[in-house]
């Protein structure tokens, strides 16, 4: 299985893509995908930060809430209620100045090809009544097959939807402090909240380490010259990347870092963080009822 | 390979947090016990590592790109408990950041990939290296096979889990929930899809970089070699053989289970026989699903008498499905190998308990 | 009556990686408030030498006292003696990406306090102070991959200033800096700080009348002078011996010592 949703759209486009022929290389194919994975992480940081409803809550609040109807819209054997978290979704991003047609269009068109080409054949495998049949083909849609087909893309656009306002909504940094108090362990906030930091420096150097090999790169690479080149890079990376943590580990130390980490809680749960998480959760169990 | 919400029901989203949770505990902490503090920074850029790298095109041969997902690099350099750890972390960021991978599905894509992933490109690595030198070509190759079977046992897993959705949830009418291809088809779309790209894809990474440290950076192969049994990552088996034991005993009683609870359960499968294999309208879509490579149109004549093995003792009113031969050789091996795993962990046992009562010192008796 | 402390006392001290040998039996006294640049050539074991001095490596042979206590794994174990050991040396690293490892600028210069077990209440007050002292109170909440060269090495002293340290180690401050944050790092350290003792490895010779009264070249993980900042930098073959000294083939300036302090000009080279 391939990947999905937003990360649809970092990802290099497919080999045949006209805006990258493959005479340009797959070094380039390589440095664009990791650009574009800096810049997307970048883009969501920039609508967490603007004004916007959601923006306002309290993280917790919003990670509890947003939980609650992903499960909802996961648990729900009815497509109405799916359908309504998926419109109340929307009308969440439209008040929290997501850009829709662009942040959620991407997501959209992401699981639609992704799931929409797993759905496809229940269409017409799985057994039952037909409602039409495909010209030429012969082959018939079912109603069970159209049914299952509709929940499964369904689910799969709504809890995608959900997922990408909470990132679009919410700064990583504010997302680390709601874990810390949401009983997630000390430790693996700390190492999360350090994951995130070292993946901006390692996806630049990555990038970098492709162009470097570029701009050497005279004529085009075989197919195996190629996969030595990818290979070599993630050696190279692997290597810098446990020298750092070395380093990294002596930093810590050198400031007091003993093995077991200290966090400040600044815990201000205000009465419409309260309100909102009440409302999220009410949502939730009735679409569930 | 990383499932989105809304594929799995959320009582099998829940089973596989379960299934992942004592691993993470285990993990955790024997790679705090071997590294002391210095397994935060450690995790922490093998994670950024393991991310960065799955976001690599990787050529494969014939011209078309794969990716990875790094479990056999980390369990060659990590080990399995670091592995564990840096691949669940990497896939937390995937979902949450990035949408690849749900939020309700996460602890299915750890057990599938991180847990099992990981274990599997270990011990490949471990049993085909053995004690070969460190610059060896066979750690290369055992590396790439390593990541090929860790790929596909992960997908094996992930199938597994799609294909008990459409038997278990489906509303009054029968209709699938989640997920809506019954194992018969979900088993053999997904590892179609691996045993060719994702497969190739992981393999390459794996051996590929193996090649590149042993001339550039040996040093970082030591760590899962068996010469250098004292060090830091690698699990010791005399110490730690108590916090390990249950796991695998838990492995052993869901491989062995999983077939019986399907036989127990399977009565009213079937609506979708296996014979979508023979049809080729069928199997058409199968091969559209699985990156339009078409699935096999008979079963390979070893694997057929290995399947047998699993159908002949079948009483005659089991369900069809479950004498079919594509799923009766998965089924059988899953059982062969927990029976296998079950009787080695006895033996270990009584050699331990006869040892034990030899052996033991006598200041131990009197106190 | 009290007698004239050392703050560190090295011995004969050696330290080898796999490799090399880094630092060869150093012999080194280190008095309070000395301001010392130690120089050196790139491998010279400047960077490995502020490392002993912060507690992080420990040599194989040798050994290092701070204020009367021997440094090693063991002493520093104890939470008494390593906490009050970890607030009062502070090293900053020469790769800023190495030292900022939190999400935030404000996670990051809480986090020596944080790990000292300072109150709360006073954890805050402080953090604010180091922020305001640095003029970075508006990046509080950035994220570190976000700040630039001069911002990061900014927040990287902040971090380490919180806690207010007797023993500043500094390592490389000056490199990859663009013009105008070298010259800001350079105020700073020339500034008077009272009874701090500040030791800066570096190999930027004209800073160093700035920033030190003594200075102390490192050659091959040997100490090969000791002596007042004038003396050694006006010691050609000194300076030419430790690779800190170099004489141009090309043309703009054959025979030209450069990198002299008294020639300083735009051209340096470092």
């Amino acid at each position: 299985m391939g990947r999905q949703t937003f990360a649809w759209f970092t990802q290099p486009p497919a080999v045949g893509d006209p805006r990258l022929s493959k005479a340009a290389g797959f070094l380039e194919r390589n440095v664009v995908a990791l650009a574009k994975t800096l810049d997307h992480a970048a883009r969501a940081d920039e609508t967490a930060r603007r004004r916007g409803l959601l923006q306002k809550l309290d993280p917790r609040a919003k990670c509890v809430g947003i939980f609650a109807w992903i499960l909802a819209a996961a648990a729900t054997s009815r497509l109405a209620v799916v359908g309504t978290i998926f419109a109340l979704a929307v009308a969440l991003a439209v008040l929290s100045a997501v850009p829709v047609r662009t942040s959620l269009g991407r997501v959209w068109t992401g699981v639609l090809v992704f799931t929409g080409s797993i759905a496809l054949p229940a269409l017409f495998l799985t057994p039952g009544a037909p409602v039409c049949r495909i010209p030429l083909l012969e082959w018939n849609v079912t109603a069970p097959g159209l049914l299952a087909a509709t929940r499964l893309v369904g689910r799969a656009e709504t809890t995608a939807t959900l997922a990408a306002l909470l990132v679009l909504t919410t700064p990583w940094t504010h997302l680390l402090k709601a874990l810390r108090t949401l009983r997630v362990p000390k430790t693996a906030v700390v190492i999360l909240g350090m994951t995130h930091r070292y993946l901006f420096l390692l996806l630049g150097l990555a990038r970098d380490y492709f162009e470097a090999r570029r701009s050497r790169q005279v004529g085009r690479l075989d197919n195996a010259q190629r996969r030595h080149a990818a290979t070599a890079t993630a050696g190279v990376l692997l290597g810098r990347s446990l020298a750092l943590s070395d380093e990294v580990f002596m930093a810590m130390r050198a400031r007091g870092f003993r093995g077991e980490v200290h966090l400040l809680q600044d815990a201000r749960f205000r009465t419409r963080d309260g309100l909102a998480l009440a409302a999220f959760v009410a949502v939730a169990a009735l679409g569930l009822l | 390979m990383h499932i989105p919400d809304g594929y799995l029901s959320p009582s099998t989203c829940a089973v596989m947090y379960a299934g992942a949770a004592p691993f993470w505990l285990v993990a955790l902490r024997r790679v705090q016990a071997m590294l002391h503090a210095r397994y935060v920074p450690l995790l922490s850029l093998f994670s950024a590592f393991s991310f960065v790298v799955m976001m690599f095109n990787l050529p494969l041969p014939g011209g078309t790109t794969g990716h990875a997902v790094g479990m056999g690099v980390a369990a060659v350099v990590l080990g399995p408990w670091g592995a564990i750890l840096a691949i669940s972390l990497a896939l937390a960021i995937q979902a949450v950041l990035f949408g690849d991978g749900g939020i309700t599905a996460y602890g299915a894509n750890c057990f599938n990939m991180a847990v099992v992933g990981s274990l599997t490109a270990w011990a490949v690595y471990r049993l085909i290296s053995g004690r070969s030198a460190l610059g060896s070509p066979r750690r290369a190759v055992a590396a790439a096979l390593g990541g090929y079977l860790a790929i596909n046992v992960s997908a094996l897993c992930a199938a597994v889990e799609f294909g008990i959705q459409p038997r278990w949830f489906h509303d009054a009418n029968g209709v699938p929930l989640y997920a809506p291809y019954p194992l018969a088809v979900a088993v053999p779309a997904m590892l179609i899809g691996h045993l060719t790209f994702a497969g190739l894809a992981e393999g390459i990474l794996s051996g590929g970089v193996v090649r590149y440290l042993q001339r550039a950076d040996p040093a970082l192969l030591r760590t899962t070699a068996p010469e250098n049994a004292t060090d830091p990552l690698q699990p010791q088996p005399a110490g730690g053989w108590r916090t390990v034991r249950p796991l695998w005993i838990a492995l052993a009683v869901l491989m062995i289970a999983t077939p019986l609870g399907l036989l127990a359960a399977g009565t009213a499968w079937g609506e979708w026989g296996v014979e979508d294999f023979s049809n080729p309208e069928a199997r058409q879509h199968i091969a559209a699903a699985s990156a339009q490579v078409a699935p096999p149109d008979a079963v390979p004549s070893g694997l057929e008498r290995l399947a047998s093995l699993w159908t002949a003792p079948m009483p005659d009113y089991a369900p069809a499905f479950l004498k079919s031969r594509s799923l009766g050789y998965i089924l059988s091996a899953m059982f062969g190998v927990g029976s296998i795993l079950l009787a080695w962990l006895a033996a270990g046992w009584a050699a331990r308990r006869l040892r034990g009562s030899h052996n033991r010192p006598p200041s131990a008796t009197l106190v | 009556m009290k007698e004239w402390r050392l703050l560190y006392e090295l011995r004969d001290l050696t330290y080898r990686y796999p490799e090399v040998t880094a630092l060869d039996s150093v012999t080194l006294d280190i008095a309070p408030g000395e301001r010392i640049a130690v120089l050196g050539a790139n491998g010279s074991g400047k960077s490995t030498l502020l490392r002993v001095l912060a507690g992080l490596s420990f040599p194989n042979v040798g050994s290092v006292r701070f204020d009367g206590t021997e440094l090693t794994e063991d002493t520093l174990a104890g939470e008494t003696f390593a906490f009050a050991f970890r607030r009062q040396v502070a090293l900053i690293f020469q790769n800023p990406d190495v030292q900022l490892f939190n999400p935030t600028v404000f996670d990051e210069v809480a986090f020596g306090p944080l790990q000292l077990r300072w109150p709360r209440g006073e954890i805050v007050e402080r953090v604010q102070l180091a922020l305001r002292q640095m003029e970075i109170e508006h990046l509080k909440n950035r994220a570190p991959h976000r700040l630039s060269g001069g911002e990061k090495k900014r927040v990287s002293l902040a971090s380490v200033l919180v806690l207010d340290p007797d023993v500043l180690l500094l390592d490389e401050p000056t490199a990859a800096l663009d013009p105008q944050s070298q010259s800001q790092m350079i105020d700073f350290l020339a500034e008077n700080h009272g009874a701090k003792t500040i030791i800066t490895a570096t190999h930027d010779l004209p800073v160093v009348g700035d920033i030190a009264d003594r200075c102390v070249v490192f050659d091959a993980g040997r100490v090969a002078a000791d002596g007042r900042p004038d003396a050694i930098l006006h010691d050609e073959a000194l300076l030419l011996r430790a690779h800190l000294l170099y004489r141009h083939r090309h043309r703009h300036a054959s025979g030209v010592v450069h990198s002299h302090p008294h020639l300083p000009g735009p051209h340096r080279h470092d």
